[in-house]
């Protein structure tokens, strides 16, 4: 009993000392890191600040005029350790004298002519894709101390070149580290652990203990939490502040450099205080004042992290709680211990599964739920939540035909039907498959056959070739001008077929390959049936009379059955996932007619880049092989035990 | 003589059957030893008169030629790609044999919390579609680890889709190897380690090559996941670089067709060599 009851006290310390340990922990690094990427991100958007300014003075300058503005530049923002201006070849000016702008830009500066082109690449795609993908502000921190940015200036609306600032790192708001507070919190917890294994003298006194250590947890590490949510809050606010008055100083500034001024309203959004897509943050005016944040989305992203970040920690923390206290660690450790070979045997390939195959399936599946894109894949997971709209977008779309005027329309992008073609695509498939290796079987097993393997090696042959070369080399005798297969029917005076133009004639053409690539496997999966049933058996039906008919539906089709139905089985999975001959041979034309579910999901991801619907897509076709298989087994063991 | 004139007919319809289709074989032969990169196998004049045509659909080239294999290995990145393709699989295949043999000696041979359902685990994993992995597999890869368009992206992830199919034939080959030799050498003073590398994997050979083998395979013919992984030309393998050469607006039918058949002839011979054990191999388990 006593040592039951150390045992019970073992698992309380650990369990308490463990949990209160990593949740204290993760929520200070956490929040050191988010403070650390605040500070970071309020250097850069001082330097981006500032380059996008002196970029606004350079509008309408000629050299001249552009090298004396960004002197004076240097000259009035101390913080301002070195300027250039780059536009196409030329070197326009730049603070350092040793430059000698402007003159044309040297070889070893390609680097600069390099990025200037990028950045101006970058714009011109956001503008014409009408969406934000594309960085258009180059950070360089590379250097100790200073941040040097890289941003296009654009007069009239159009690209002129790219201003390159070096920025003296000035001294960010100090975000107050917590120490303090972090060790009276450990002092407590401490405190807390002890009194709780005092706690536990009995049984009884340990399932009391269980209920107050998850109350004891969670309060601590909440109230630790909000204090330093509060503290974020607050940095964040004196960011902006700081920013303020950086955004102050360079319009002072701006109006010394003698360019145009612009009139802003009190209170109008700075243009220069930009993110890296070149838009304006509005979180501060032109004339140097804190905006109130205004719309949800924007309203201080890393105190929202940490907050949501927060609620993971304490779930863990909690999780690891029940792990100690429950005993599984005990009995885990316990195994690790006299199974440790065992365990460092399958560590290695158990990694490398959890890894690349069971975290990405399950990623995959909440993907689903999502609404990720190329263009906003980096936000937090939970801001693309948007539950079963991709579902019902997929499976709630019933519009397959639209009847007009000119005809009637099918829309091939459709789900419905894709899911109809790929039905017609394995069930026509698999009958061909089967119906040719059957008939070569029958031929095959004929006794006394000469040349045999001959035959079998020779027609085994579409098999053994890697099958995206297969693919390749029908889509090229269907060529409709030059394959073989058009001038094959021209030489019985047929007219030439654009075998890629037309639903039917394109379906044929992934039909005839498959139908070549898959009856090899038919033919010797039957073969070697065949050639289990006993002789015997026929000689058995002769003497009864039976004619060669009646011998094959009772005697051999039977008997084939066994083997039959899994080779089907298979096979109906395989055609239903052949993705490379759809791909490669028609590439679903016309208009994505003959895409089948798998080439139109993989469509979806690589050509549109909606990765999430993509995702939904797929799992849709992962359900429907659930079924499929859910039936099929339950259809084998009917047939089994008929 | 009946039975003859059977076999007359049986032939007839094997014969032109095997004719048609070996035809595509052919045509790519035909291609690749053609000197030319036309689809074409000759260049047929205009209004071609039947014989003509029949010419033109016969595989056999105009000018026999081997300037397609010399120019896409010295002046096409062919060569370059193929030993890309050389490089990933052999990797694929160390990784892939490793994991496999540790984690098919530890299922074969211990007892321990986990083991069933882990191997559970590993059936069950086979069952994933394609394309459900490819999108995280994509953003795992190429986002979060930043392996894309390198070959240790495309060699960790063929290696570890391969392990459950090795893992299950590598355990049903060790349970068969009697379990008196490593207890007697255990007696002897022999380590674990020592018994595993010393004397399971030694008697484990054939099965180890055919698993091997398997790795090998997959990595050379794998498509999809390199079409999405390597970006810059320099780095694609061959089944990129092949499709390369014909897709899109590109129409080098001679270089495909010779880059086809130096792809293509390893992974035939291997396969007619191996085919007898595939397909016991493959209906083995469902099979009564």
């Amino acid at each position: 009993m006593s040592s039951s009851v150390t045992w019970l006290k073992r698992r309380a310390l650990w369990g308490l000392g463990v949990s209160m340990a990593v949740v204290l922990a993760l929520t200070g690094w956490l929040y050191g890191s988010v403070s650390g990427d605040l500070a970071l991100q309020q250097k850069q958007r001082e330097a981006v600040l500032v380059a996008n300014a002196i970029g606004a003075s350079l509008a309408g300058a000629n050299e001249e005029v552009a090298a004396e503005r960004i002197k004076r530049w240097k000259a009035e923002l101390p913080s301002l350790e070195s300027a250039l201006v780059v536009s196409g070849r030329q070197l326009v000016a730049s603070t350092r004298t040793e430059d000698a702008a402007p003159r044309g830009l040297k070889r070893e500066e390609k680097p600069l002519f390099d990025l200037a082109t990028a950045l101006r690449s970058a714009g011109e795609t956001n503008v014409s894709e009408g969406a934000v993908r594309k960085k258009t502000v180059q950070v360089d921190e590379t250097e100790v101390g200073i941040v040097g940015v890289t941003v296009p200036y654009v007069v009239d609306g159009k690209f002129e070149g790219i201003v390159q600032a070096r920025i003296r790192d000035a001294g960010t708001v100090a975000v107050a580290p917590g120490g303090a507070w972090g060790l009276a919190l450990g002092a407590l917890a401490a405190a807390l652990v002890i009194g709780f294994v005092l706690l536990v003298q009995s049984q009884r006194g340990f399932d009391i203990a269980r209920g107050v250590a998850v109350v004891v947890l969670l309060v601590l590490a909440v109230g630790f939490q909000q204090q330093r949510l509060g503290e974020m809050s607050r940095a964040t606010t004196a960011a902006d502040l700081a920013i303020s008055k950086v955004q102050a100083n360079a319009a002072a500034a701006y109006r010394r450099t003698g360019a145009p001024t612009h009139v802003a309203a009190a209170g109008q959004a700075s243009t220069w205080d930009t993110d890296a897509y070149g838009r304006p943050l509005k979180l501060i005016s032109a004339d140097g004042s804190v905006l109130p944040r205004s719309d949800a989305a924007q309203k201080d992203l890393h105190t929202r992290f940490l907050d949501r970040s927060f609620w993971g920690i304490n779930l863990v923390g909690l999780v690891l709680l029940l792990f100690f206290v429950q005993g599984f660690a005990e009995r885990t450790a316990n195994a690790l211990r006299d199974h440790a070979d065992a365990y460092a045997y399958v560590m290695p390939a158990m990694i490398g599964m959890l890894v690349l195959v069971f975290f990405p399936f399950f990623y995959g599946i909440g993907l689903a739920f999502t609404d990720t894109t190329l263009f906003n894949e980096s936000t937090p997971f939970r801001e693309r939540w948007i539950g079963l709209d991709n579902f019902i977008a997929i499976l709630g779309d019933f519009n397959i035909v639209t009847k007009s005027a000119e005809g009637t329309v099918f829309d091939y992008q459709n789900f419905y039907w894709t899911l109809m073609m790929t039905v017609i695509w394995t069930v026509t498939n698999v009958v061909v498959g089967v119906t040719v290796g059957f008939i070569l079987a029958m031929a095959l097993n004929t006794e006394g056959l000469r040349g045999k393997w001959l035959y079998r090696i020779l027609l085994i042959l579409p098999w053994a070739i890697p099958n995206y070369i297969t693919a390749l080399v029908w889509r090229g005798m269907f060529h409709p001008q030059f394959g073989v297969i058009n001038q094959f029917l021209q030489m019985f005076g047929m007219q030439p077929v654009a075998w890629f133009d037309g639903v039917v004639s394109s379906f044929m053409t992934g039909l005839v390959t498959n139908g070549w690539l898959s009856f090899p496997f038919m033919m010797v999966v039957i073969l070697g049936a065949l050639q289990s049933i006993p002789k015997d058996m026929y000689e058995a039906a002769e003497v009864e009379g039976a004619n060669r008919w009646q011998q094959l539906k009772s005697i051999t089709l039977p008997l084939l059955r066994p083997t039959l139905i899994p080779s089907i089985i298979l096979s109906v999975v395989w055609t239903f996932n052949m993705f490379n001959i759809i791909f490669l041979v028609s590439g679903g034309e016309p208009g994505g007619a003959n895409e089948i579910l798998i080439t139109k999901a993989y469509k979806i991801a690589f050509e549109n880049y909606q990765y999430a619907y993509a995702a939904a897509y797929s799992t849709v076709i992962f359900i429907i092989l659930l079924v499929y298989g859910y039936f099929q087994t339950r259809m084998t063991r009917a047939t089994e035990s008929y | 003589m009946g039975e003859r004139k059977n076999h007359f007919w049986i032939h007839l319809g094997l014969i032109s059957f095997t004719l048609i289709s070996l035809y595509p074989v052919l045509w790519v032969l035909a291609l690749a030893f053609s000197g030319q990169q036309s689809v074409g196998i000759i260049d047929l004049p205009k209004d071609p008169t039947f014989l003509e045509r029949l010419r033109g659909v016969l595989p056999w080239p105009a000018h026999f030629s081997v300037k397609n294999f010399v120019d896409v290995m010295t002046e096409q990145p062919f060569g370059r790609w193929l030993l890309n393709s050389v490089l990933v699989s052999v990797m694929t295949t160390v990784l892939g044999v490793f994991l496999a043999c540790t984690a098919a000696y530890a299922f074969s041979r211990f007892r321990f919390p986990g083991r069933d359902g882990g191997m559970l685990a590993f059936l069950v994993s086979q069952m994933f579609p394609g394309t459900l992995m490819l999108i995280p597999l994509f953003i795992i890869i190429v986002k979060w680890l930043g392996l894309g368009n390198t070959f240790w992206g495309l060699v960790i992830v063929y290696a570890t889709t391969a392990i459950p199919f090795c893992v299950w034939m590598l355990k049903g080959y060790f349970d068969t190897i009697p379990i008196d030799i490593e207890e007697s050498a255990r007696i002897d003073g022999a380590s674990p380690q020592t018994i595993f590398f010393r004397i399971i994997l030694p008697l484990a050979k054939p099965a180890i090559a055919i698993t091997a083998l398997f790795s090998f395979m997959t990595a050379w013919n794998e498509f999809i996941l390199a079409s999405v992984f390597l970006e810059s030309e320099a780095k694609y393998t061959a089944p990129v670089g092949l499709r390369f050469f014909v897709g899109g607006f590109s129409s080098q039918w001679g270089f495909f067709a010779a880059g086809s058949v130096i792809v293509s002839l390893p992974v035939v011979i291997l396969f007619l060599y191996l085919q007898k054990y595939l397909v016991s191999g493959l209906t083995a388990g469902s099979v009564k």
